[in-house]
């Protein structure tokens, strides 16, 4: 069971971080005045909240067993899903218009 | 409880001595057969029979679909069709489309997981035979209901996602929306049972030793496919009953003019209709998965990179779902969110087509029939993925959103994607199913007639759409530059459909003038084909063990057919099983299942009455419908009763493993896990609802809410401390006196908040956070109505002395639940308080 858990916590972390963000995003633009851009805070808001979701990534890697093989792969390759996930779905925090 | 030492490393399994094949057959038999004639066939609980059942009546309503499919290209073969009349159109498009889904390619992947996981897993049945009874009771009966209304000319006609407003009741009078909003939550409550169901089969019942990482790719995929139903079907409930309550009861959840946000809907909607199109991907994924190797005589090319492919797709098909939503207007950064989501999703889906096509490349492919539907598939999925890829960029969706090319590019992933492999495993499975050989020649041509047919009618509709045609309009005067395409695509629609008459008659052939198939005709290593062909309703007379695994199902019939694996035969006269851990698949004890039973039936029959009194529009007497259905769950519980046998038994040679009463973590345990995970995606989806109005939605600020504070507070505060005692009650004590508190606390509760909703909270029909607010009191009292009812249940277990210091009885449930429900309730009072003082 331990494995299985192992096995799903690297996109289920990404589905986290995901949900996070996109719901700060969607509060932000809710309180926002203006229709367009949220300005400097919320941007860096909604940058550092993405920054802290792959920084989060980074400690769960020490959770691995140092093993070769399948069983040991392939929590390794759930956590590098959820990682790239996290850093493509969410990069757009950095360059878009806001709302 | 459970005794270790009763339970070695399967290593050390010895095996059962050979007996008679022949007698073990007929000792099973008598055990697990279902009853004779008509009300044998009402009564099974058989997964082989109810599988069986699932499909055939899929592919039943698979033509129904398709005949109105017929009737939509002859109307739109001209430019001004008289074939069909606006209003009878609009009902035949969202039939078409609501039948394809609900009725066709979900109970259709249900039913195939349901006939073959058992098989390839090493069992002799799912874990809960009367919930897939009642499974597909409920799809039959909801299906009917839905079919029966197109028959009266009040079939649902706003298209089979249901946008509203034009669906609320202002623009859709009448009971159509209703037909679909009440049908296909019937229909739904088979596909929570099948997930659950499929998921406790895949994790506990898998053969002793076979890990995990061993598991056949087909388990994966399903194990993935019942994940994502457990989390993906409770939005569409969601927004199907809020929506239901909307226009029975007029609370405005989705009115704009009260608060309320036509965009929840498609959000909930959203939420669960895009990861469908990977539900019912991943099952046909599944099988090309088993088939390509076997057709190739190899093994897969690439097992941890499909699995870490399947586990992508789960999560990732979660993050798409904006990307139906591009044209309403969501902000900038969201929508390339989405886009990005949409287009990483490509990933995963192409490292399983290249590790099918290296697997292809390895071995040597024989062109036997069910590889021609495979080939389909690579060309015709491909191909749809390619044309979604172009949907997912936000500039191209604007353009396209909406017209035949959308129409188009579903097709292709959904004909591509499940239709040709569902057409690949029924030709690949049939032998196992009837036993026979099929008639050669007919296959061949029919996969011909349909590949051109499909291609000639859905490929010409992406240049329609590029044209600008939109999609679900029955005439277009002004536009006769689209009526050689059109006339040419329901041209084709009718070659298909000839093809998939030749496919049907081709099965039909096979089932009645084929020769005698012999066992395992592809030389699988699965053990699927490790038994007699048909296969029996127990698969196995004795089950495979480790040394049965990764060995040709060739070797492995006969001694298991002469009882050398474990638990042979039926000496107990019971329905046995193997349950197993979940991680390593070490024996764990013995689940005892029950047998043949009208239960599900009468059940079923139960819920639909209450479906068709709230159609009626009679709702008072749709609520009193519900005590039948309260009395048959208490029947079926009791059911579940252990009786007089509670002995140990002996599977092998000095191994016995207790039966699941003794056990901690029954089947029933994890049943009701995963449907607590269900049932939290329910919950959360009413709180994105809460969230949304609150936090998104324009419309108009909410009225002053006229309860008193002090009151309210005071009335929170019991509800709190009554569910916070009554989970503690049943957490520190499994005595008669803590089932006791447990019912009046719960009671209590239910009063203090029935109290509360009649004098405190605001009228839910003036503004849609006063609707949610009430919903989200109803989901609590609701909760502490079952709890108090387990609680009861506990203590009639306890009267009758059936819950004791070995038989857990029905104590670990009503703990898990009352668990459950303290923490919903403290969630919503907390957010529910939140939200009245941040308003």
């Amino acid at each position: 069971m331990r494995w299985l858990g192992l096995v799903l916590l690297g996109p289920a972390l990404w589905a986290v971080v995901f949900s996070l963000v996109y719901g700060l995003h969607g509060t932000l633009c809710a309180t926002a005045s203006g229709p367009e851009d949220l300005g400097r805070a919320a941007r860096l808001a909604l940058v550092g909240a993405w920054l802290l979701g792959i920084a989060a990534f980074l400690p769960v890697f020490a959770l691995i067993p140092e093993r070769s093989g399948q069983a040991a792969n392939l929590p390794r390759i759930g956590l590098w899903i959820g990682l790239v996930a996290t850093l493509f779905t969410l990069f757009p925090v950095t360059v878009t218009t806001s709302c | 409880m459970s005794d270790t030492s009763l339970t070695p490393r399967t290593g050390t399994i010895a095996p059962n001595p050979p007996r008679r094949a022949l007698a073990l057959h007929r000792e099973l038999q008598s055990v697990w057969a279902n009853d004779r004639g008509l009300w044998g066939q009402m009564t099974a609980v058989s997964h082989t029979t109810l599988g069986l059942r699932f499909m055939a009546t899929a592919i039943i309503f698979f033509a129904i679909g398709g005949i109105l499919s017929m009737l939509i290209r002859a109307q739109l073969a001209s430019h001004q069709g008289a074939f069909l009349d606006t209003e009878l159109y609009n009902q035949i498009f969202t039939m078409h489309g609501s039948i394809m889904m609900f009725l066709f390619a979900i109970p259709m992947l249900e039913g195939l997981a349901i006939w073959l996981l058992p098989k390839m897993l090493g069992t002799r049945d799912m874990a809960f035979p009367r919930l897939t009874a009642l499974g597909y009771w409920c799809y039959l009966f909801g299906g009917l209901i839905m079919l029966t209304a197109l028959l009266f000319g009040v079939a649902p006609r706003d298209g089979w996602f249901m946008y509203t407003p034009l669906s609320s009741a202002a623009y859709s009078p009448g009971i159509n929306a209703d037909v679909w909003l009440l049908g296909v939550t019937f229909v739904e409550i088979s596909a929570i049972a099948a997930a659950v169901e499929i998921t406790v089969t895949i994790l506990r019942q898998r053969a002793p030793g076979m890990k995990l990482t061993q598991m056949p790719l087909f388990a994966w995929y399903m194990l993935g496919t019942s994940a994502m139903m457990l989390v993906g079907f409770p939005p569409l409930i969601a927004g199907s009953v809020l929506l239901e309550i909307e226009r029975a009861f007029d609370w405005p959840f989705f009115d704009p003019a009260r608060g309320g946000d036509p965009l929840l809907w498609q959000h909930l909607f959203w939420l669960f209709g895009h990861p469908e199109v990977y539900i019912i991907f991943l099952p046909a994924a599944g099988v090309m998965s088993m088939m390509i190797p076997v057709l190739c005589r190899t093994t897969i090319l690439g097992y941890g990179a499909i699995v870490a492919a399947i586990l992508g797709l789960v999560f990732l098909s979660f993050g798409l779902w904006v990307h139906h939503m591009f044209t309403v207007g969501i902000p900038h950064m969201a929508l390339a969110f989405f886009s990005a989501a949409s287009v990483l999703v490509a990933v995963p889906t192409a490292v399983q087509v290249f590790a099918w096509i290296g697997t292809m490349w390895k071995g040597s492919p024989q062109l036997h029939l069910p590889m021609y539907h495979i080939l389909g598939f690579f060309l015709t999925f491909v191909m749809g993925g390619l044309t979604g890829v172009m949907l997912a960029i936000v500039p191209f969706n604007w353009q396209a959103h909406d017209t035949a090319f959308v129409t188009a590019h579903l097709h292709y992933v959904l004909i591509g994607g499940f239709v040709f492999p569902m057409m690949a495993a029924a030709t690949y499975w049939m032998p196992l199913i009837t036993g026979r050989r099929r008639v050669k020649g007919l296959g061949e041509a029919a996969f011909w007639v349909i590949l051109i047919g499909f291609h000639g009618t859905f490929f010409i509709m992406h240049l329609t759409g590029l044209m600008g045609m939109p999609r679900r309009i029955d005439v277009y005067p002004d536009n006769p530059e689209w009526v050689w395409l059109n006339l040419t695509s329901s041209i084709f629609s009718f070659v298909l459909t000839i093809g998939f008459a030749m496919f049907v008659l081709d099965l039909i052939l096979q089932a009645t003038l084929g020769k005698r198939e012999s066992r395992n005709p592809w030389r699988a290593p699965t053990f699927d084909w490790a038994m007699p062909i048909p296969s029996p309703n127990y698969n196995f007379a004795s089950l495979p063990t480790a040394r049965h695994l990764d060995r040709d199902a060739d070797e492995v019939i006969l001694p298991l057919a002469r009882g050398e694996g474990i638990l042979p035969g039926a000496p107990n006269g019971r329905r046995e099983l193997l349950v197993t851990r979940v991680g390593d698949a070490q024996p764990d004890h013995v689940g005892v299942l029950p047998g043949n039973t009208a239960l599900p039936l009468a059940l079923s029959a139960s819920i639909g009455v209450f479906v068709l009194l709230m159609l009626a529009s009679l709702y008072a007497l749709a609520g009193i419908a519900l005590v039948p259905v309260a009395v048959l769950i208490w029947v079926w519980v009791r059911g579940m009763a252990p009786g007089d046998n509670l002995a140990s038994v002996a599977v092998t040679p000095g191994l016995r493993l207790p039966v699941h009463h003794h056990a901690r973590a029954s089947l029933g345990q994890s049943g009701l896990v995963a449907f607590l995970v269900a049932n939290g995606t329910l919950f959360a989806s009413l709180l994105f609802g809460l969230a949304f109005v609150s936090v998104v939605t324009p419309g108009p600020e909410a009225p002053i809410s006229t309860f008193t504070p002090r009151t309210t507070a005071i009335a929170l505060g019991l509800v709190t401390l009554a569910v916070g005692l009554a989970s503690a009650c049943v957490a520190w004590s499994g005595r008669h006196g803590a089932a006791m508190l447990a019912l009046l606390l719960n009671l209590g509760a239910l009063v203090v908040l029935v109290w509360m909703a009649a004098t405190q909270l605001d009228d839910p029909t003036r503004h849609a956070r006063d609707a949610l607010r009430a919903v989200m009191a109803g989901y609590v009292g609701l909760h502490l109505l079952v709890a108090a009812g387990m609680a009861a249940f506990a203590l009639d277990q306890f009267r009758r002395g059936e819950i004791t210091v070995d038989v857990t009885g029905a104590w670990p449930a009503l703990r898990l639940w009352q668990r459950y429900t303290s923490v919903t309730t403290l969630v919503t009072i907390g957010v529910l308080t939140a939200q009245a003082v941040m308003s």
